[in-house]
């Protein structure tokens, strides 16, 4: 890889309408103790759309992801300077209830990690801790969730029994069914599919496509195609730092700057 | 030929290197095996109804082992329940919050330091410190010093066994919980002790089995009874006093009462390890 410090990077940054803009990052720096691994990042999500954030390994899509709703807060000496701003709210202030405002914006994991306790207590876990709802508004709260994670007629007769019992892509769709349950403005998913065969694959990209009408959806991927399949936006990020954001067809078929053009076909990464 | 006679050479060395493990493996089971068969010949013999009804008689007279089963199990619940509060809590603090900066990393490495040294500490020690902070100054030995004694011998064991399965927990776990909105200490309570759960459980059932036959630190402490006494600020039975009594006394009848203790505790702990053996099975499957 080339030098990074004496190497000029281009950016080329997509323009979407101000009003349409849920989550706007802006002049992202973040720091792994002294090593800094996202560089001046900007860059605007769309409210009711995916965008999905491309790149080589190490490049910084799962950082800016983890900056989105402050999970980093939870290891010491990870920090990040710059705005976040959710409804122009800056998510980055100290003063941020940072359990609130990950109700408001959710993750999923690579991993599917389901809670050791039954399909149904995995779904209420997070709609008990901030709601006090009457049983049956919850057992509807808990279908509906399931229902939208396309889950719902693969475990409505086992509702009871452990979330663990699953397949890895059942496991990951009660991971997102748990993370719509306490209704969040923003989902964020970092690379969900790659533990997944390509039937779960397919229909958890279904589900987030269905979602989406209702979210802001942000997806870490290793895949293009995936990419290219689902999301409405794309940024695709190199060294820390954003190379291109773009309506995903003009990225895909049209990329401005060539590191971007030379990453989609192929020629690195 | 030098290549044949290497070969051999290697043949034989290996020959004697598997005789000699296997030989210390046969010598191992076989002590274990005599150990067992002794007790199993001269307990059973005198098991009966007398032994959970009666308390430990006189030379000579009938009577049984209730007083010391009653004893033993009082001490020991109560050193567990105060050993798995601290453990548990202490675990989970070197677990999950001792990276939270540099005063409690540097806190968490002195705790775990001090921990490990409790936890090989011989226990004869720790009956004579309990002896001077909770027996002296009270001027008499009682069930609560022997119960704090037991404690202190398993609370090491839980610290560390919580520590360990903490630590194993998948990172991701741990995010899941707190991206949900939930603060870290209900991550904790809900979600990763309940992972935890078999590992804890097992930790504790492991201190158990290891202070269920603690003698030294009894007879400093709790010393013993010679009638039924539930009473914690009194001298307490245990199972081990009796069997180091009665075990060395030259009565015939005290002999055979001492051997059923004897049994009584191993039959104990191996029901334990076998309890244990199957819940980290059941661990593994999840």
């Amino acid at each position: 890889m080339s030098d990074s410090k004496t190497e000029v990077y281009e950016s080329f940054v997509e323009e979407i309408p101000a009003d349409t803009v849920k989550l706007d990052v802006k002049n992202l720096n973040f720091f792994y103790g002294k090593h800094q691994s996202l560089h001046n990042v900007s860059i605007p999500f769309q409210r009711q759309s995916i965008t999905g954030l491309i790149g080589p390994s190490g490049c910084g899509k799962s950082t800016l992801l983890r900056a989105l709703n402050r999970i980093y807060a939870l290891y010491p000496g990870q920090r990040a300077e710059g705005q976040i701003l959710l409804d122009g709210e800056n998510v980055l202030d100290r003063g941020m209830d940072l359990s609130l405002l990950r109700a408001r914006v959710g993750m999923v994991f690579q991993q599917p990690t389901p809670f050791p306790m039954s399909i149904y207590d995995n779904v209420a876990f997070g709609v008990r801790l901030y709601e006090q709802i009457s049983k049956a508004d919850l057992d509807q709260r808990v279908e509906e969730s399931l229902r939208r994670s396309a889950l719902w007629n693969e475990v409505k007769d086992k509702l009871h029994s452990s979330g663990l019992g699953l397949s890895g892509g059942q496991q990951q769709r009660l991971c997102v069914a748990r993370t719509i349950a306490v209704r969040p403005e923003v989902i964020l998913l970092d690379e969900p599919a790659s533990a997944l065969d390509p039937i779960s694959t397919a229909k958890l990209e279904e589900t987030l496509v269905e979602l989406k009408a209702d979210y802001t959806i942000v997806i870490v991927t290793h895949n293009l195609q995936q990419a290219a399949r689902i999301s409405d936006h794309a940024a695709f990020m190199f060294l820390g730092r954003l190379i291109e954001f773009a309506q995903t067809a003009k990225l895909f078929d049209n990329p401005r700057a060539t590191r971007t053009a030379d990453y989609i076909t192929g020629r690195f990464g | 030929m030098a290549l044949l006679d290497r070969r051999s050479r290697r043949k034989a060395a290996n020959g004697v290197f598997v005789t000699f493990c296997t030989g210390a493996a046969v010598l191992a089971i076989i002590t274990l095996f005599a150990i067992l068969f002794s007790l199993v010949v001269k307990g059973v013999s005198g098991i009966n109804l007398d032994i959970f009804t009666m308390s430990t008689p006189a030379p000579d007279s009938r009577g049984g082992l209730a007083n010391a089963i009653v004893g033993s199990i009082m001490l020991c619940s109560v050193a567990m329940i105060g050993a798995v509060s601290v453990g548990v809590l202490a675990g989970t603090f070197l677990a999950e919050y001792a990276g939270l900066n540099r005063w409690t990393n540097a806190y968490a490495s002195v705790v775990r330091f001090l921990n490990d040294v409790l936890l090989s500490a011989p226990s004869i020690l720790i009956g004579l410190f309990v002896y001077y902070i909770a027996v002296k100054p009270v001027h008499g030995f009682n069930g609560w010093a022997g119960a704090l004694a037991l404690g202190l011998i398993a609370a090491p064991v839980v610290t560390r066994t919580t520590e360990d399965v903490l630590k194993l927990q998948a990172k991701q776990l741990r995010e899941s919980g707190v991206a949900l909105g939930a603060p870290m200490w209900v991550t904790i309570q809900k979600i990763l002790w309940r992972a935890s759960q078999g590992g804890i459980i097992t930790g504790a059932l492991l201190a158990f089995a290891r202070i269920s036959g603690e003698t030294a630190p009894l007879l400093f402490t709790s010393l013993g009874n010679q009638f039924m006494n539930t009473n914690m600020t009194k001298p307490i039975s245990n199972l081990p006093a009796v069997i180091f009594q009665f075990g060395l006394s030259a009565y015939d009848d005290w002999q055979r009462l001492a051997w059923v203790g004897a049994l009584l505790i191993a039959g104990t702990v191996l029901t334990i390890n076998i309890i244990v053996r199957v819940l980290s099975q059941e661990q593994k499957r999840s």
